[in-house]
């Protein structure tokens, strides 16, 4: 039965983030709710955040996060398959939803007049999710549809490939859409107990941005989200939480092949979860290196020698890791070899050479400019918000660039030395089909 | 669920006001202030575009326009890097123009440098090599993926020789022919003031951005304004093409010539593509039926008017799919075409493509890159200054006969063309196509 909890909203603070007043309440139940009020548009996003991803799920259930997200779309008590896009589109909203390595979450953007609705469709799929075996096995089928598509991609085949080597059967090993195998094997029931498992107040953060009344918002998330029960913490935590790895202590080469005559090469790193120091540091560190036509491997290795048609590096920070990855495409007639040679020299340089003051300001400046794009949309600034939330804390989002600030030219050159060894990576080539070498 | 009908005048709209200007170089300058926006966005359109080139030299337009930001006769691109990036600038050309962000403060700095390019690109040879180097690199990959070939397969059999069967990019052929003359002789022939409209939104005062650009491109040459451009097609008709390769998913895309965005059925299509196979998640038929009920496709889509200019568009049905799901694919994307055309859409569907419509429109203009695009599409397309604030209205106006009679009047299921990639071959592709054009 529902426990009908009394809502105690405390509100601990205002601050100003991409122009937004930034308010925080808990509700009794666990609830986490961030209103980021701006006025600008007449537009307002919602945002609902689990902390469940990948991350979360055991060898078995690999892909049941994603799989779940697909059937939070095909019923709940309140609302029949399809009719959460009817009512959606009906009042001339859009909706989508996505799953990462330590969350999922499901957005609505309204104009300002009739975002509402959003609430009481999520509150009503945090409780009442139908799960209809045959809805279940045909968007079984759109998932493996999916899963094809992206054996299809010769970058997301490489990509997945790394990740299970650097994490080993750590949960971040495995794509986060699953296995053919692990989606087969799936039944209703499952994702049944996998549901109440992570689906509760506890375990979420709900966002609402945009030009919204504060107090009317709030008074509205009560209304649907206060009655929901409460679930014992330890419902709410990962199943499984494996040790991560500790890192080889050489390099691990792997080799694959495409049909097509694309050179691709993956390197990537683990690295430090989101928040820390480190993760901070390699934001730096992928400036320098990649942000812009005039950082350190674009300029050298695509615009002056042509040794790369393309060339980018990732700071990809998570909840218990990361992976700093480097991806880049060898131009034709450039032996692999040489690329990654010169690949190696900057890394090198990024590890005995600290950085000039120009450089590390250059990204500084970059980094506030890119704030400066992601806080034009409300949206942006809204899901920002909401990850950092359910994965550290929303004060790191839109910090005016405070953080990364803090990174001195010497930490740089630290945090790579640590971190970017090559005795830590994994080197991945996918190369023409019958091509040797590397 | 019941039905409820959104009237227009309950819809926030976007505020889009614009102040419109010619330059005394004989370009148009469109300025739409937004006080305190962070971001400023420039857009430029240049009229002819890849429609330019000649047929042996496709691909001159777009590297043209792609190398106007690797250095003038005033800065390198180094130069033009250093200053720019660091303010989160950047300007980025193609066959048809260019386009930059920056942080609203430093808008001089944009339009400065965009105003060389526009005049003066120097089209360094060293730079030129490794442009073209990068995009042989990716034309030849592009020549073995599915996806690619059978979109550049579609686009010819519905235009045949016509420049818009032709990829913007050229070939790996033309492009292997292109030399630095060939593109610095473009630049200067048809990057002229008379073809060029200018789109501004930002934190900007109007004035202060007519006086810069009536100050910096005082020297642009006017040039010849274009005449018509050619609209010979070849007759709608069943085609066929395959691209066979081994892959999980086969791509397939069916459709045909489509329509201008002046037709007076526009808005009516608009409502039909949401019903059809545009509209949000499952509420449209298409995706509906693959996807949601058939679980054929993760990607699934229909439409019509999304490609509509100037110049026709075509209609376009897309599904990724395993091999076996052809034939319920082409039987769902057929059966659906006639259905629209054969019945009166329901009163609570229409009211959903409708209002979606409707309430849809504030959505989409938060950035100043899409308020600068819109700006300039109003102007390419000649729709009224109004057209913002009435378009809603015109929406609403649909009525099920109107989508009824538009879906006869511009799909024609029997005369779609169809293109795959992926691994399915030729015969098997028209065994499934004719079985389901003859039921």
């Amino acid at each position: 039965m529902t426990r009908h909890t009394k809502t105690k909203a405390s509100e601990a603070s205002l601050e100003i983030r991409a122009g937004a007043t930034i308010h925080e309440h808990n509700l009794r139940n666990g609830l986490r709710v961030l209103l980021a009020e701006r006025h600008g548009d007449p537009v307002v996003k919602v945002i609902l955040y689990y902390g469940v991803g990948s991350r979360s799920e055991s060898d078995q259930e690999a892909g049941m996060s994603h799989f779940l997200e697909h059937m939070m779309f095909k019923g709940s008590s309140k609302y029949a398959k399809g009719e959460v896009d009817q009512l959606t589109t009906m009042l001339g909203g859009q909706n989508n939803a996505f799953t990462g390595n330590d969350h999922t979450a499901y957005w609505m953007r309204f104009a300002s007049d009739r975002w509402e609705t959003a609430l009481e469709i999520e509150a009503d799929r945090m409780t009442g999710l139908t799960l209809d075996p045959d809805e279940f096995n045909s968007e079984r089928d759109v998932v493996l549809e999916e899963l094809s598509m992206g054996e299809d991609d010769p970058w997301s085949v490489l990509a997945k490939r790394v990740e299970a080597t650097l994490f080993g059967r750590h949960p971040y090993g495995r794509p986060i859409i699953g296995y053919r195998e692990s989606l087969l094997a799936m039944e209703p029931a499952d994702m049944h107990a996998f549901h109440k498992r992570f689906y509760n107040p506890g375990n979420a953060t709900l966002v609402i941005g945009g030009d919204i009344d504060p107090k009317r918002a709030m008074k509205s998330v009560r209304k649907h989200f206060a009655k929901i029960e409460a679930q014992p913490k330890e419902q709410s935590e990962d199943a499984f939480k494996l040790p991560m790895p500790t890192p080889g202590t050489g390099e691990t080469r792997l080799r694959l092949h495409w049909d097509d005559p694309g050179r691709r090469l993956i390197m990537a790193w683990p690295s430090e979860p989101v928040g820390t120091d480190a993760d901070y540091d390699l934001d730096v560190i992928n400036g320098l290196l990649s942000n812009g036509r005039g950082s350190r491997l674009i300029k050298r290795l695509v615009e002056n020698e042509g040794l790369a048609t393309s060339i980018s590096t990732s700071n990809d920070a998570r909840v218990q890791a990361g992976i700093f990855w480097l991806f880049a495409e060898c131009a034709q007639g450039v032996p692999p070899e040489i690329l990654e040679a010169a690949i190696d020299e900057e890394l090198e340089r990024l590890r005995v050479e600290m950085p000039t003051a120009a450089e590390v300001k250059r990204v500084h400046n970059m980094i506030g400019a890119q704030e400066s794009a992601s806080g034009e949309s409300i949206g942006d600034v809204a899901e920002e918000i909401g990850s950092m939330a359910i994965d550290a804390t929303w004060r790191l989002a839109f910090d005016g660039g405070a953080g990364h600030r803090k990174v001195t030219r010497k930490r740089v050159t630290q945090t790579a030395a640590r971190l970017l060894t090559q005795e830590r990576r994994v080197v991945a080539w996918s190369l023409p089909t019958g091509k040797e070498g590397i | 669920m019941a039905s409820v009908r959104l009237k227009t005048g309950q819809v926030p709209t976007p505020e889009l006001d614009q102040v419109v200007f010619d330059l005394s170089c004989g370009a148009k300058l469109l300025v739409s202030p937004r006080p305190g926006a962070p971001m400023t966005a420039l857009q430029v359109h240049i009229r002819g575009g890849h429609s330019l080139d000649a047929p042996d030299l496709g691909g001159v337009a777009w590297m043209a326009g792609r190398m106007v930001d690797q250095g003038t006769k005033l800065h390198t691109a180094d130069e033009i890097v250093d200053e720019l990036e660091p303010l989160g600038g950047g300007i980025n050309g193609d066959s048809t123009g260019l386009s930059g962000t920056i942080v609203s403060k430093h808008w001089k700095k944009l339009c400065m440098r965009a105003t060389e390019m526009l005049t003066m690109p120097s089209y360094p040879k060293d730079r030129f090599e490794l442009q073209r180097g990068r995009v042989l690199d990716r034309l030849s990959i592009e020549r073995d993926d599915p996806r690619s070939q059978a979109m550049h397969g579609f686009r010819e059999l519905i235009y045949g020789d016509h420049w818009l069967g032709r990829p913007h990019y050229g070939t790996l052929e033309s492009m292997s022919r292109i030399e630095r003359k060939h593109i610095a002789a473009y630049h200067k022939k048809n990057w002229v003031a008379s073809r060029a409209v200018i789109g501004i939104c930002g934190d900007v005062d109007p004035e202060a951005v007519k006086r810069l650009f009536n100050r910096a491109l005082a020297d642009w040459k006017a040039g010849r304004d274009l005449g018509t451009v050619e609209e010979d097609y070849p007759a709608m008709k069943r085609r066929v093409a395959a691209y066979q390769a081994k892959r999980q998913q086969v791509h397939l895309f069916l459709g045909h010539l489509g329509v201008k965005i002046q037709d007076p059925d526009y808005p009516a299509l608009v409502v039909m593509d949401h019903i059809l196979g545009t509209g949000p998640g499952f509420t449209n038929r298409i995706s509906r039926r693959l996807r949601d009920e058939e679980g054929l496709a993760y990607s699934v889509n229909a439409n019509i008017h999304s490609s509509a200019g100037n110049m026709r568009g075509v209609f376009s049905a897309y599904i990724g799919t395993s091999p076996e799901h052809t034939s319920a694919a082409l039987t769902g994307f057929m059966e659906e075409m006639k259905r629209i055309q054969d019945e009166v859409v329901p009163t609570p569907e229409l009211d959903v493509a409708r209002n979606y419509l409707i309430g849809s429109f504030a959505l989409g203009f938060e950035r100043a890159g899409s308020r600068a695009g819109y700006l300039i599409r109003q102007y390419r397309f000649g729709l009224d200054s109004d057209h913002l604030k009435t378009l809603p209205g015109r929406f609403s106006a649909v009525s099920a006969k109107d989508v009824q009679r538009a879906a006869q009047r511009h799909l024609f299921p029997d005369d779609a063309v169809l293109s795959s990639g992926g691994p399915i071959a030729k015969k098997a592709l028209l065994v499934a196509m004719g079985a389901k054009a003859k039921p």
